[in-house]
């Protein structure tokens, strides 16, 4: 598999602080690849997606995102390269109307405007917010301003998604919406995806998670790996899995197999035992 | 305290031509001592309900009885002190409330607004930070030196310390991690053992159902359901108009149901999941 | 706060909403320059008919525009009354120490409280019917000229236009720390001078807090998506002059020769 971004040995400190927030960090991401990463308040995800993208400088190592060193000569064409979707949707829009403002990273890499319009229509398409390009953001339920901003990010042609808490603020319909729509994202399209949550079910669908601690790696393995951890991902402030909390809460008096099952395996389990009576 | 509202309805910039209904005729009582949960989809009037509580909006007509105190559109801005005192409110990122230059005062602010003296309000700020998880030594820092989920914790504290009885909460977990959510959760709990009266706002439906022993459900500014969490999570006609999802549990037995299993009832705790998986496993 | 009537977008279509911004803000302060041409009842009728009527075809509320009035009403009445009871004149109605109220004084008033009324509807107007990026869009393209002297216009209107995405947050952010803080206790505008004063405190460094966090967000929001300084940047909104904007500068002239032939009489 091909490297798409890879982070050598940084740290980074924020200044006015002591601990750092990055500590020392290695990793590698590959292309297409759907990373979740997750770990308690303040373990430093943000930071890390913040350093990918250039937006704050690493003291120490090296980030590649590309096959381009992260660095001051880079970082225009990196940024281009990386679409990020922040938590609060209120503190991202900068155009005045959900069409200006996903022409907003457009119009910064200076396209002209005949192809802006059709990216702009192209992009607000892929989220399904066409009827709304004359909006006012504002105006929007946050599920929707969520498609908005990600349409904004989608307009550059991207090839790294990063969603930093992205559903966090949102209801259980605008959750779904956003999760449907980066699914369908990484079916059809070519992209890398990096998601960063608390919401281990969120986690599912990504082909491997990272686990960070006071700014290191501690864990990295596929789902079902760290799901099979159990109740000690609470250590690391994550939920176990419902499956996972349902299996141990029937193993008193059910026989089921040993690790980790997911939902469909759990029912199908659950359901052969009963019907074998 | 029992809290009662009759024929409330608020309209946003009533009688300009912006005006947009917050609230529209909402009849409903809120029990003493019961541990309640408002739910409803973004922008349904969730927290316009809440804030007619402590007067911080007033109805544009209809009433609020909170205790034996009266809110009407005519209340008067003065003297809701006692009303606030009794009705303490944690909104989503109360950190942001947080002003002083210690811990400590921020803690003693609420209080001593409301008449506490300075000794009391003192003792009151020791108790509450190790409530809520902190320790003493937490007193003397600036709540600007710590992290999100300490400044969370810190801006409870200053809410609980006036010791208020009757407790709104909305969205008051948003952005924590679930260790630190269920903590924050677990305490609301506690507080209401000690019997105070909790209001919780949440999208988040096992807190609901692990939490609640009552539950409201707004919609378009609107009241559409009152009862039980088990019995609303059961409501047909909630679900298939898509004005309620369901708790992880009650999603779990439906997709069961398809399986020869069957619920009366569907269950909405893991507990009641799990017992009522064993009891069909092992009954028949 | 969200009372505020001027200053504000609201929503519609019609055809003041869709003409040219650069237009309509150029009308807008030429106008206001030429209300102070008028002299006479008839000038001044004739100003406030043609308001009248661009307020007609705009189909918004004539209470939009009152309600506009409404934050300058002290402004506006200390000003007339000042006119009214102090305006010299051999011929007083009415004398009474330094006061005196005379026909003229009681017509000068009138007529400032009519400016007042011309200036406010005709600048809602404007802001009612022009979206702030359209605005800040007809800035740029108004000060464009300047960029010969090196002046950053590109930048200044990209500020601009974000400074007027901010306020709605900044609105929404005050009232949030305010009900925070009031449930904690606070009592806004009780208590003498001090108190008050005291009770911004809470609020104040809050807001300072949160205003800097928003920016910071809004930055990195920015940068992330590859926001430079402004230069080698393309737009997606043409401003563009279409025939209507023509036959409303026209109309201008045309108020124009009227006023001044109505003035002499
Ligand atoms: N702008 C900043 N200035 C100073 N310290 C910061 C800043 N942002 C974050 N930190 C600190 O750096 C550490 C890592 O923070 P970071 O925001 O990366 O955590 P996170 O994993 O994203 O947490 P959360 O789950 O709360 O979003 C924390 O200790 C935090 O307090
Ligand atoms: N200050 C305000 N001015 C005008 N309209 C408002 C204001 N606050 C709320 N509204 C409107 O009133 C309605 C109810 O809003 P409210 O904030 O009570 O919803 P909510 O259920 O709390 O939503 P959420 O889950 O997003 O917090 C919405 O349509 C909203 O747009
Ligand atoms: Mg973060
Ligand atoms: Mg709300």
């Amino acid at each position: 598999m091909e490297k798409i971004i890879s982070i050598k040995d940084v740290t980074y400190t924020y200044p006015e602080s002591k601990q750092p927030a990055i500590n020392n960090l290695s990793l590698d991401i590959y292309r297409n690849e759907w990373v979740s990463i997750v770990g308690r308040n303040g373990s430093g995800k943000s930071t890390l997606a913040k350093l990918i993208d250039g937006l704050i400088e690493s003291e120490s190592g090296t980030i590649f995102v590309d096959g381009q060193e992260v660095n001051e000569e880079n970082i225009w064409n990196i940024r281009s390269k990386i679409g990020i979707v922040f938590q609060n949707p209120d503190h991202q829009f900068v155009g005045a109307t959900v069409e200006d403002d996903v022409a907003f990273g457009l119009e910064n890499q200076g396209v002209p405007r005949d192809e802006m319009v059709k990216e702009v229509d192209d992009a607000l398409k892929m989220v399904d917010m066409q009827d709304y390009k004359t909006r006012d953001p504002q105006s929007l339920s946050g599920g929707q301003k969520q498609r908005v901003a990600i349409a904004g990010v989608l307009a550059t042609k991207p090839s790294i998604i990063i969603m930093d808490e992205s559903t966090s603020m949102l209801d259980p319909n605008g959750r779904k919406t956003v999760l449907d729509l980066v699914k369908q994202l990484r079916d059809q399209q070519d992209m890398t995806i990096i998601s960063i949550t608390h919401d281990i079910e969120e986690t599912e669908l990504s082909e491997r998670i990272v686990v960070l601690r006071s700014g290191e790696v501690v864990k990295e393995a596929d789902p079902k790996a760290i799901y099979d951890m159990g109740s000690e991902l609470t250590k690391y402030g994550l939920e176990e899995p419902f499956s996972s909390q349902v299996a141990s809460l029937l193993k008193d008096g059910i026989k089921l197999p040993e690790g980790y099952l997911n939902e469909e395996e759990l029912i199908e389990n659950i359901w052969k035992l009963s019907s074998k009576m | 305290m029992e809290i009662i509202f009759k024929n409330v309805t608020h309209s946003y910039e009533a009688n300009s031509p912006l005006e947009g209904i917050g609230l529209n005729d909402v009849s409903l009582a809120i029990h003493d001592k019961k541990f309640t949960a408002i739910v409803g989809k973004t922008g349904s009037g969730k927290s316009t309900l809440v804030r007619h509580i402590n007067a911080l909006i007033k109805p544009t007509s209809g009433t609020i009885k909170v205790g034996d105190r009266e809110i009407t559109p005519e209340t008067n801005n003065k003297n809701l002190k006692s009303l606030r005192k009794n009705v303490g409110m944690v909104f989503q990122f109360p950190e942001s409330q947080l002003f002083e230059d210690t811990v400590e005062k921020d803690i003693m602010f609420g209080p001593m607004n409301f008449g506490m003296s300075e000794s009391d309000a003192k003792e009151s700020a020791k108790k509450m930070i190790k409530l809520v998880g902190l320790g003493e030594e937490y007193l003397d820092k600036s709540p600007f030196d710590l992290s999100g989920g300490q400044m969370r914790r810190v801006a409870i504290a200053g809410v609980l310390a006036s010791n208020p009885e009757t407790i709104i909460l909305d969205e008051p977990t948003a952005g924590l991690d679930p260790v630190g959510r269920k903590e924050i959760m677990d305490l609301f709990k506690n507080l209401q053992k000690q019997g105070r009266t909790i209001i919780l706002i949440t999208h988040n439906m096992d807190d609901v159902a692990n939490y609640a022993e009552e539950m409201v459900v707004i919609h378009d500014a609107k009241v559409m359901a009152v009862g039980k969490p088990k019995d609303i999570f059961n409501d047909k006609e909630l679900l298939t108009n898509d004005i309620l999802t369901l708790p992880r549990s009650a999603v779990f037995a439906q997709k069961l149901s398809k399986r020869d299993f069957s619920f009366p009832q569907l269950p909405i705790t893991i507990s009641e999941l799990t017992a009522e998986i064993k009891q069909q496993v092992h009954g028949d | 706060m969200n009372k505020l009537i001027l200053g504000r977008y609201l929503p519609g279509d019609s055809i003041i909403y869709r003409l040219d911004p650069r237009g309509k803000f150029l009308i807008t302060f030429y106008f206001i320059g030429i209300v102070f041409l008028a002299n006479n009842v008839a000038s001044y009728g004739f100003l406030l008919l043609f308001v009248l009527f661009s307020v007609y075809i705009s189909k918004i509320n004539l209470g939009f525009f009152i309600k506009g009035l409404r934050p300058m009403l002290w402004l506006i009445l200390f000003t007339v009354l000042l006119q009214l009871f102090f305006t010299p004149s051999n011929d007083p109605i009415w004398h009474w120490g330094i006061l005196t109220l005379s026909t003229d004084g009681m017509r000068i008033a009138a007529y400032i409280f009519i400016r007042f009324v011309l200036i406010i509807f005709i600048s809602t107007l404007l802001t009612l019917t022009t979206t702030p990026i359209e605005i800040s869009d007809s800035i740029e393209s108004i000060l464009k000229p300047l960029k010969v002297i090196k002046f950053p216009v590109t930048q200044v209107a990209l500020m601009l236009s974000i400074a007027l995405r901010f306020v709605p947050l900044l609105i929404d952010e005050t009232t949030k720390i305010m009900d925070a803080q009031r449930a904690r206790g606070v009592d806004f505008g009780e208590g003498g001078v001090m108190q008050r004063i005291k009770s911004f405190v809470p609020i104040l460094i809050p807001l300072f807090v949160s205003s800097f966090s928003i920016a910071y967000d809004l930055a990195i929001a920015m940068e992330s998506r590859g926001y430079k300084d402004g230069e080698g940047r393309s737009k997606y909104r043409v401003l563009s002059w279409a025939r209507r904007d023509n036959v409303a500068l026209g109309v201008m002239i045309l108020i124009t020769i009227i006023l001044l032939f109505i003035r002499s009489y």
